[in-house]
């Protein structure tokens, strides 16, 4: 990457496209656009709660043979406002089933999750249900990593019928909505016999 | 902060006792009638009983006296109001706000308001120190967090969690001890001149969303999703035993009484259900449900004795449980 800034950068001078008004070499300034735009926002806080359960069990596979609702694949990376990836995150998950049932009794539909070497994370499950407290589907979050300000978050869902196609104007329906960037979009995958909502959610954690 | 009209006082309280009131379930006695300025789903009777805060539908919250009905104080409606309680000697109010605003006002309007920004995303529970000197402010996404309230209001200090904010606190009826339920499933003890921890419990893999010391100081009640009351020691912070489970989920528990008796509020994590009430006797580890032809929508604790209220329309009526 740096090396192709710089190309860039010499074609551009070169060119007259760009104007240096710094002694700075151009690798110098090549290292600092890079750094500049893999800064990140932190991902916005949504409350803990409810029923948050410690201990959950290390699966990616939440959702057993049966389990009624709409398949649901998420997926994503673990980062610094750097930009930097943080392989020693855990990310601790849970959500109802698809009827909005919270299992406190047992682990189902909640899980602890450690990224892989590149920080990806990944999980299956369903689409949570609605329950009468909440006005939108989602998904809890709790995010920790060594350096790093714990986060917690919710995930929505873009496809909610609460947004009635239109997240944008009407994410605020539900007062916990802290950002309409933790609404994310839905992508269906899948022959129709086995469709999945597929949905990408990066999350990127403030140093402490 | 403007108040509502006054009522005439032709219409003021129909003071105590009038048994032609709605039945409540035995045990109850008449207190008060007192006339609402306007519906209310939740009500908090004052420590002396000479007010009612009331929780309007409007979102405004409305400081009521309960002798003439009028409106001593009005706070809101915007943000949003998320917590209120009074202070001990019941001088003072304190309201938390949607945007993490505090805003503490004198009942009898003796002295100006005070209004800050605590560091928080949203207020969930207040406490006035014993003294009144100061308010522990708790939210969920910050550990909670001790304000002084002598001159203009200053941080003194914060709490501790391992994550998340504070849920839910208590102090103990001597003043000296504060348990805190904090959303990283921890329940903290600390001592409440230094806000050192003294002791914490680390038994409940769920979030507990109410504790109370009974009213001898004896024993910390706590209780959360996992559907019963846990009774801690508050000299050890370790677990004394654990009561019968209930069927739903408990998020209040008001202490009352000299015998061991607790209020407990209960809610069906599935919404299917409506949510109920027990009476536990925490020494004899029995319940009995409360209920009445109404339900009680309010309540407080008044000279010891538990006070429990119910809207209707723009009435309230008032009972003490014996």
């Amino acid at each position: 990457m740096n090396q192709t800034r710089r190309e860039m950068l010499e074609k551009c001078v070169a060119l007259g496209a760009v104007t240096l008004a710094t002694s700075a070499s151009l690798s110098a300034i090549a290292r600092a656009w890079d750094t500049a735009e893999a800064k990140r926002q932190p991902t916005p806080f949504c409350e803990l709660g409810p029923f948050y359960k410690r201990d959950a069990p290390h699966v990616s596979v939440l959702r057993a043979p049966g389990d009624p609702g709409m398949p649901l694949s998420v997926a994503g990376i673990v980062y610094s406002v750097n930009g930097e990836i943080l392989p020693n995150a855990k990310l601790e998950i849970w959500q109802t089933d698809n009827f909005g049932h919270y299992d406190n009794a047992g682990y189902r539909f909640r899980t602890t999750i450690q990224p892989d070497p590149k920080s990806n994370y990944g999980f299956e499950s369903v689409l949570p249900g609605h329950y009468p407290a909440r006005v939108c589907q989602h998904v809890h979050y709790l995010v920790t990593a060594p350096g790093h300000k714990p986060l917690t978050t919710q995930l929505y869902f873009a496809s909610d019928p609460v947004f009635d196609g239109d997240p944008d104007k009407n994410f605020s329906r539900d007062p916990l909505i802290t950002s309409r960037e933790l609404v994310r979009p839905v992508m269906l995958k899948g022959d129709p016999q086995q469709m999945v909502a597929a949905v990408t959610f990066d999350i990127v954690l403030e140093k402490a | 902060m403007p108040t509502k009209p006054m009522l005439s006082s032709s219409i003021l309280l129909l003071l105590v006792v009038s048994l032609a009131q709605p039945a409540a379930s035995s045990g109850m006695k008449p207190a008060a009638t007192v006339p609402l300025p306007c519906e209310s789903q939740n009500q908090l009777i004052s420590p002396a009983g000479d007010q009612v805060a009331v929780s309007c539908s409007d979102h405004t919250l409305r400081l009521v006296d309960a002798g003439s009905g009028n409106t001593k104080h009005t706070f809101g409606p915007q943000p949003r109001i998320t917590a209120y309680d009074y202070s001990r000697d019941g001088r003072w109010f304190a309201v938390g706000l949607r945007d993490g605003t505090v805003e503490v006002a004198s009942t009898s309007g003796a002295a100006e308001d005070k209004r800050w920004k605590s560091d928080t995303h949203g207020i969930h529970d207040l406490k006035f120190l014993p003294d009144s000197s100061g308010i522990v402010v708790g939210s969920l996404d910050r550990p909670g967090q001790i304000w002084d309230l002598r001159g203009t209001p200053k941080q003194l200090a914060i709490l501790h969690s391992d994550f998340a904010g504070l849920i839910h606190c208590s102090f103990s009826p001597d003043g000296k001890l504060l348990v805190t339920a904090d959303g990283d499933t921890v329940i903290r003890f600390y001592d409440a001149a230094t806000w050192k921890i003294l002791h914490e419990y680390r038994g409940l893999a769920l979030e507990t969303f109410a504790v109370a010391f009974t009213t001898d100081g004896k024993r910390v009640l706590i209780g959360g999703p996992d559907d019963r009351i846990t009774v801690l020691d508050p000299a050890t912070g370790a677990e004394l035993e654990k009561l019968p489970k209930e069927a739903d989920v408990v998020w209040r528990i008001l202490p009352f009484g000299n015998d061991g008796q607790a209020r407990i509020f209960y809610f069906d994590g599935d919404g299917k259900r409506p949510d109920h009430e027990s009476i536990w006797n925490v020494n004899t580890a029995k319940s009995v449900p409360l209920s009445a032809e109404r339900p009680f929508t309010g309540s407080g604790i008044v000279g010891g004795k538990l006070w429990l209220s119910s809207a209707n329309g723009k009435v309230l009526d008032i009972w003490v449980y014996e």
